[in-house]
């Protein structure tokens, strides 16, 4: 195998024999000056370029380097050493420490490298490792819990299901525009949204994928999240809720390595809901057997129904048990590096399978990566990267799912799903995992990432730099679902005549960009870097669909066969254009000031409107470089940046027209006014970001901090405002609307232990945004749930208030007879009591009852080293935020919660009569009539506590071992010499513990689609999974 | 030196930049999801579609407050008089006005006579339902891109305006010989009536809107029964010339709430009032309409469910032990239009109008409503007769009251939204009809609240909320 691959790479040099240049290869070890004691992550950087490794936990490196060049050596703690490259091939170097120094590169906009000591705003990286050791397939999800001001939310343990990601807040108040921050991989901006085409919209759709679920984690070499203004001007409009800056593995010279790795894991359902386990099928206390309707357990108890009915079973079903399955997975992946002074190459193969806890339910991914770079001459450098994936599996709604299991009578097994003939068995209602069975959606994406980028350095002072990149896809949705059989009773669920659909996307994106750079001294202390860019990016999106149904044959899945047929088809281009400049100087090496400016042209705003332009200035100042601090006090550095970042608008937001109106029946067609008015008028939006950080570490950088503040506030945000029908439009696109966000930003970073056999590593990260709608010319309400009576909420946007109030409707309250203003509901005030001795409904009437933003959001990570052992363990915490779970609210109305067992008791509900007296009133729990002969009806939970939101909206926050992982590293003397370098094992453990207060499911998971911003309310979920797995790798 | 190479780069980027980026930008300007310049029949499929649409969306709203239908969960908001959010209804009625004032401003481009009388009528339809549930509405003000809170019409404007646009469209479809006639394949009223009779057709169409109008004042200072059997005499001649809409994606939208209970999601209950209308329970004789309007339950019986009480205990509510809208009804099946107005209801504003004048021309027209109703539901010659012979409807034309045909016009505007007009017209004064039980309200409601989206989106504008007890101008 490892033959072959040497034989493949070999062939790819080939192809390039001419370029065989001088470029070469500098390896070596760095330790430590005062004991010898190897150095781990030191920064080696070929001076004045981007080219740059690390060393590894030996201290050794590795490096492709131009004749004459000079290598930097950078690490914190250590003074940074500058060696000339002589004409040996090895490079040792001892380091001394210092009292300071904040070395690290990090890469920044189009990747261009730079010390983190000279940004003047905050920039957290997350690494290889702590990248990948919980085995997350969708980035996001291995993000989670390591990025401090980071937002990131699994929206449910379901294969391929996507995640959502925001960066200090919701900064859009429009909740149609994604909140969804810009990824770059390897300098090509690449695209990450969710498409629901045929898939179902809002919360019916079928866990549906964020489409960055297409990279595979393992070939990330770091990922750099920027989350500022500053940080991001760069970037431009699309960058403007931060930037996720992906870099990729890349080949080394040397021998080839390849690196093998297998992982098998199981899935089991995080949370399940507490149920009652006394009360069987029935209606109003009345078994009934066979089941004539929906009745899951409001009968008799299960001792009182085996009197009627013998065969029923001595305990419920609990069908969440049985209807959700233990979920596997398996991912195999190969990786190659190596190459030689001229050409390296990285390249791996992946192939990943999840099979769903949901039945029926499955996901695909097979990837393919090929990183090559190129020294054509010690001046000319290329690099070509490039990607391809295939995607896909079958999915089916979360939440048509749970619902059909809250119908379904724990009196049966929800397994036993069909007759012999293969129609649904059905028990008064349809059984969900039937529906799993025969209503399906097919997914399959194909998509090439590829970028091309070539450097050259005219002079030492002089570079250029020029990429071409390309991220295109096709996703395809088949949707069928037979119709009836033809046998007398047969129940079709949710297939009705049956059904085939068809949807296509096509996205493709261009991006070219090119930098020139300059650099130099203008005086002794004073050093300047100057750089001009300019970028082009193009995207197009096709969705085409056709839906057929009324199948002739019933399980002929072709167009051809379908009665009616309905299409849907659009498409949508934006183009942008960039010119920008960076100018940095930097003094003494301790005090760096960045300015930068750009001019985007966008498509989306009219001809006079859609030029325009916006600075930043950042500066850094490293104290402990200025002055002389304390001993114990290892580095100090401050920040301080103002950005002012603009926004274009969304695609033909300036025009009006009619639109294809498709209510109407196949065969005629008609035309109906856009829902949007159109405004020739758009202006771009501004967003002003301050922001100022401190990072200290102390002891030799046993210990350290990063504290930052921002406030950002937007100005005449485009959005579109609801106006009234009675102008013929739905919304018109308007700038108005400002918008605050501030917060804070903690990290701490320490070494509680550290000598020769074991180290601890922690690092603590804590966050906070506040958000304030400042104003806001109409409210905007979004995000409609689900619920009885009036149950159900809203998400309403108001000038003056949070983003993410969650309205609903509520138990009257007794208030001393003042008059009752408040928007928020006052939960602390008494309930007012009926005489009869029930509560009072608000009816349609909302009160604000939550808001869907945390508090806090909190991670906590920690690695342990014991001889070969690596034990890894994060914690995550979302605190302070509330949520309506409308799975509650369906299950209270059937019954099934744990705490309606309490059903046949009298209660005095806690509150007041209209008159102020307290409630003295008993009543009677369960349905019908109670032992004091009052006819109770339906009873209190159907009749009040299920038609009203208060109860269920909770709060929703959560703590939890989101990964723990331990591996071993088999000492290298065990393995066999030659054959096998490197081998480690390791078990995995993803969402180990939970805590949250919440009903029933995980309050993370969700009932909407990644590309959805309504976050205030849930139903029935894809549950989260507890994941365990198993990995073994081996180095070649 | 470097400075000066600074400089070139720096224009020559610019210049790269910028140049001929101006077409590169512009080519996107223009919607490739939307046209800008629609034709007059694409307009009319969708004008006609909403009218026969809205039809449905309407009654819907009034099917509980007449007591059609009743709610299988007890104090249901529909059922007990609460206040609703019909914001969905109120957008649907004025996207369709919207869709019709371009067709109007298209058609009087072009002079195309038939299409502006389609356009008016449309408006008169829609903007007739805005009225009669809500009073005021924007209109004069509103389809103004430039005015994005339209100020609200009186209740008495509004109805002023439907009357002169259904005028206006009498005089327009009154023109013989235009050179656009109605595309057939885009009218899905008439559009299956000859080229020849279309025109006519929407005459009487018009006639019949008009006739609605009129006969809506009854109670006002200003009701001309002379003008109202003007009215009906130009208006439809058989049960052939009915306005309805009968193209569906799928089937009829009261066979799909049909098929929609039959699937769970519950809804179409009949209410206890109109099955006792119909079965001998409150008249005396046993309605042959009533096996065409519903289907026995599984016990065999027709029972309906009490409005504001739900489901009848002790069966579960999906249970098949009450009766539904059916889709074995002629009125109600998958393929049975949505009916706007019909020859029967026109008989029966006949005979209200001439009643106090001319009972025998009264009489005549009530039994020929009768009839024409129960042709339309299929009814058997020999129960037609029976029924119109019995002594209960056979009355003779003396005896001929108000309340008789109005009891009988209740029957042939079932699912109709002019019942609840009706209703408020005659005071709720069925036989036995009652309250719901649970009712929000002291007394039976009047009018609706405006929705919740005009209060969020045009609140400087709406009306101050009054109870929905209170009576709009032409029901005092």
């Amino acid at each position: 195998m490892r033959k072959l691959l040497l034989l493949l790479c070999v062939g790819i040099l080939c192809f390039s024999p001419d370029l065989m240049a001088q470029q070469r290869t500098v390896a070596g070890k760095v330790t430590d000056a005062s004991d010898g004691a190897p150095l781990g992550n030191v920064t080696v950087q070929e001076k004045g370029t981007a080219n740059a490794t690390q060393t590894n936990n030996e201290g050794q490196y590795s490096i492709n380097v131009n004749p004459g060049a000079t290598l930097v050596f950078r690490s914190v703690g250590f003074n940074t050493v500058e060696r000339a490259v002589g004409t040996s091939n090895v490079l040792d170097v001892s380091m001394t420490f210092t009292a300071s120094d904040i070395g690290e590169v990090v890469v920044t906009a189009f990747g261009i490298g730079r010390e983190q000591r000279a940004l003047g705003y905050a920039a957290q990286s997350v690494n290889s490792e702590d990248l990948s050791f919980n085995k997350q397939m969708n980035l996001l999800d291995a993000l989670q819990g390591k990025v401090a001001g980071v937002t990131i939310s699994s929206l449910g343990g379901g294969p391929g299901q996507g995640s959502t990601m925001r960066i200090r807040g919701v900064n859009s108040i429009d909740p149609n525009i994604s909140g969804d921050p810009l990824y770059v991989i390897d300098g090509i901006q690449i695209d990450n949204s969710t498409s629901t085409l045929g898939a179902g919209a809002d919360h019916s759709a079928r866990g549906v994928t964020n489409r960055l679920s297409d990279l595979n984690p393992a070939d990330i070499e770091s990922v750099n999240i920027l989350k500022g203004g500053a940080a991001t001007a760069l970037y431009g409009l699309r960058g403007a809720n931060g930037v996720v800056v992906i870099t990729t593995k890349k080949g080394k010279a040397g021998e080839f390595s390849v690196n093998v790795s297998s992982t098998y894991g199981i899935d089991n359902v995080l949370r399940k809901p507490a149920v009652q386990t006394m009360y069987t099928q029935g209606v109003l206390g009345v078994y009934t057997h066979p089941a004539t309707g929906i009745g899951p357990a409001w009968g008799p108890t299960i001792e009182e129904a085996k009197q009627i009915d013998p065969t029923h079973p001595d305990k419920l079903f609990n069908n969440f048990d049985r209807a959700f399955l233990t979920g596997h997975q398996t991912n195999n992946s190969i990786s190659v590096s190596g190459g030689n002074d001229v050409a390296r190459v990285f390249s791996s193969v992946s192939q990943f399978y999840q099979k769903g806890m949901m039945p029926n339910t499955d996901y695909n991914s097979l990837s393919g990566r090929l990183n090559t770079d190129f020294t054509i001459s010690p001046s000319f450098r290329a690099a070509v990267n490039m990607t391809f994936t295939n995607s896909g599996g079958y999915s089916y709604s979360s939440d048509r799912f749970g619902e059909g299991l809250a119908y379904w009578s724990p009196r049966y097994d929800v397994r036993e799903h069909s007759n012999p003939d293969g129609t649904m068995l059905w028990y008064g209602t349809n059984n969900p995992v039937w529906g799993t069975m025969t209503n399906k959606l097919k997914s399959m994406t194909n998509r090439y990432i590829g970028g091309a980028t070539l450097n050259y350095d005219a002079t030492s002072w002089l570079g250029f730099m020029y990429r071409f990149g390309v991220d295109t896809y096709s996703e395809n949705r088949l949707r069928t679902a037979p119709g009836p059989m033809g046998i007398a009773g047969e129940r079709v669920y949710d297939n009705a005549q049956g059904y085939v659909g068809e949807y296509n996307t096509g996205l493709r994106t261009l991006s070219s960009t090119f930098v020139m750079s300059l650099n130099g001294n203008l005086t002794e202390k004073l050093k300047g870097t100057f750089r001009l860019g300019h970028e082009i990016y193009d995207r197009k999106i096709k969705n085409v669909g056709v839906l057929g149904s009324e199948l002739t044959i019933y399980n002929f899945f072709n167009l051809g066969n379908a009665a009616v047929l309905s299409s849907s088809h659009n498409s949508r281009e934006r183009r942008l254009m960039g010119v920008f400049g960076e100018a940095t100087l930097d003094y003494d090496n301790y005090l760096y000031l960045t300015l930068t400016g750009r001019n985007d042209i966008t498509s989306t705003l009219s001809a006079e409107n859609r030029s325009f332009f916006y600075p930043s200035a950042s500066l850094s100042y490293v104290v402990s470089d200025h002055l002389s601090l304390p001993q114990v006090i290892t580095n100090s550095r401050l920040r301080l940046s103002y950005a002012r970042l603009g926004k274009d608008a969304s695609e033909y937001a300036t025009s009006s027209g009619f639109g294809t109106y498709g209510s109407l029946p196949p065969g005629i067609t008609g035309l109906t006014l856009s829902s949007n008015l159109g405004n020739p008028n758009l202006r771009p939006e501004f967003t002003d970001t301050y922001e100022a950080g401190l990072e200290m570490s102390f002891f030799r950088n046993r210990l350290g901090f990063d504290f930052t503040y921002y406030y950002s506030l937007s100005k005449d945000q485009i959005l579109q405002a609801q106006i009234t029908s009675a102008t013929g439009y739905v919304t018109t696109s308007v700038n108005a609307g400002n918008m605050r966000n501030r917060g804070v930003e903690f990290v701490l970073f320490g070494k509680p232990v550290a000598n020769d056999v074991f180290t601890w590593d922690v690092n603590f990260n804590l966050s906070a945004n506040r958000n304030k709608i400042l104003s806001l010319p109409t409210d905007i309400t979004y995000g409609t749930a689900r619920g009885y009576g009036n149950a159900a909420v809203a998400q309403i946007l108001v000038e003056g208030e949070s983003f993410g109030n969650i309205y609903g409707s509520y138990f009257l309250r007794y208030n001393g007879g003042n008059p009752d203003n408040s928007q928020y509901l006052d939960r602390s005030q008494p309930l007012l009591i009926t005489p009869d001795g029930f509560p009072v409904l608000s009816g349609s009437n909302r009160k604000i009852l939550g808001n869907s933003q945390p508090d806090w959001i909190l991670g906590f990570g920690n690695s342990f080293n014991y001889k070969g052992w690596t034990l890894h363990a994060l914690f995550d915490a979302r605190l302070g935020f509330e949520k309506y779970n409308w799975l509650e609210n369906f299950y209270s109305a059937f019954g099934i919660p744990d705490y309606t067992a309490d059903r046949r008791s009298f209660k005095v509900l806690d509150g007041v009569y209209a008159d102020g007296t307290p409630n003295t009133t008993q009543i009677w729990l369960d349905q019908r009539f109670g032992p004091d002969g009052i006819d109770y009806g339906e009873g209190y939970y159907r009749r009040f506590y299920r038609n009203v939101s208060e109860p269920f909206v909770t709060d929703a926050s959560w703590v939890r071992l989101r990964s723990a992982s331990l591996t071993y590293n088999v000492p290298q003397t065990w393995l066999p010499k030659k054959a096998i370098k490197t081998a480690s094992l390791s078990a995995t453990g993803n969402n180990l513990w939970l805590w949250t207060k919440y009903y029933g499911v995980d309050p993370e998971s969700t009932s909407y689609h990644s590309g959805s911003n309504v976050d205030g309310s849930a139903g029935f979920t894809y549950p989260s999974a507890r994941s365990i797995m198993f990995t073994l790798s081996l180095g070649l | 030196m470097r400075k000066i190479l600074i400089n070139t780069l720096f224009i020559t980027l610019l210049a790269f930049g910028l140049q001929g980026c101006s077409k590169y930008f512009d080519d996107l300007a223009a919607n490739p999801n939307q046209v800008t310049e629609p034709t007059l029949a694409s307009l009319l499929s969708t004008s006609t579609y909403k009218m026969g649409i809205n039809s449905y969306s309407a009654a819907s709203a009034i099917v509980p407050y007449v007591q059609y239908t009743a709610s299988p969960s007890a104090s249901a908001a529909s059922d007990t008089y609460q206040t609703q959010n019909f914001t969905g209804l109120w957008d649907a009625l004025y996207f369709a006005m919207a869709d019709a004032n371009e067709l109007k401003k298209v058609a009087s481009s072009v002079e195309a006579s038939e299409y502006i009388g389609v356009a008016n009528l449309m408006l008169a339809y829609n903007l007739g339902i805005v009225h009669d549930y809500w009073g005021s509405g924007p209109f004069s003000m509103a389809f103004d891109v430039s005015n994005i809170y339209p100020e609200y019409d009186s209740p008495e404007a509004l109805y002023a305006t439907a009357v002169q646009l259904v005028d206006e469209a009498i005089v327009e479809f009154s023109k013989s010989g235009s050179s656009m006639a109605l595309a057939a394949n885009s009218d899905l009223i008439y559009g299956t009536a000859s080229a020849a009779t279309r025109r006519t057709q929407w005459l009487k169409f018009a006639h019949a809107l008009k006739a609605r109008l009129l006969i809506k004042v009854s109670k006002h200072s200003s009701y001309n029964p002379n003008a109202v059997l003007a009215a009906v005499e130009n208006s439809f001649t058989s049960n052939a010339d009915d306005a309805g809409m009968a193209t569906f994606t799928v089937r009829n939208n009261w066979a799909g709430v049909a098929n929609s209970n039959l699937l769970q999601s519950l809804g179409g209950w009949l209410s206890e009032q109109l099955i006792e209308h119909l079965d001998g329970t409150t008249y005396g004789v046993f309605d042959p309409r009533l096996p065409k309007v519903t289907d026995l339950t599984v016990d065999g019986i027709y029972i309906g469910t009490v409005n504001g009480a739900g489901n009848r205990l002790p069966g579960a509510n999906t249970r098949h032990d009450e009766c539904y809208i059916s889709r074995n009804s002629p009125w109600t099946s998958d393929n049975a239009p949505l009916l706007i107005v019909t020859y029967a209801e026109l008989k029966f504003i006949e005979a209200e109008a001439a009643l106090s004048t001319n009972p025998d021309r009264a009489y005549a027209a009530y039994l020929e409503g009768i009839s024409a109703n129960m042709d339309r539901f299929q009814v058997s010659a020999e129960d037609k007769a029976a029924y119109l012979s019995n002594p209960v409807v056979a009355v003779g034309a003396s005896n001929l009251t108000k309340d008789l045909i109005f009891k009988e016009k209740y029957v042939a505007t079932y699912l109709n939204y002019e019942a609840w007009n009706d209703a408020r017209r005659h005071d709720y004064q069925y036989k036995d009809f009652t309250m719901p039980e649970n009712a929000a309200l002291s007394t039976y409601i009047r009018r609706l609240d405006y929705p919740q989206g005009e209060v969020t989106k045009n609140g400087n504008n709406v009306p101050a909320e009054v109870p929905r007890t209170t009576r709009l101008w032409w029901d005092q």
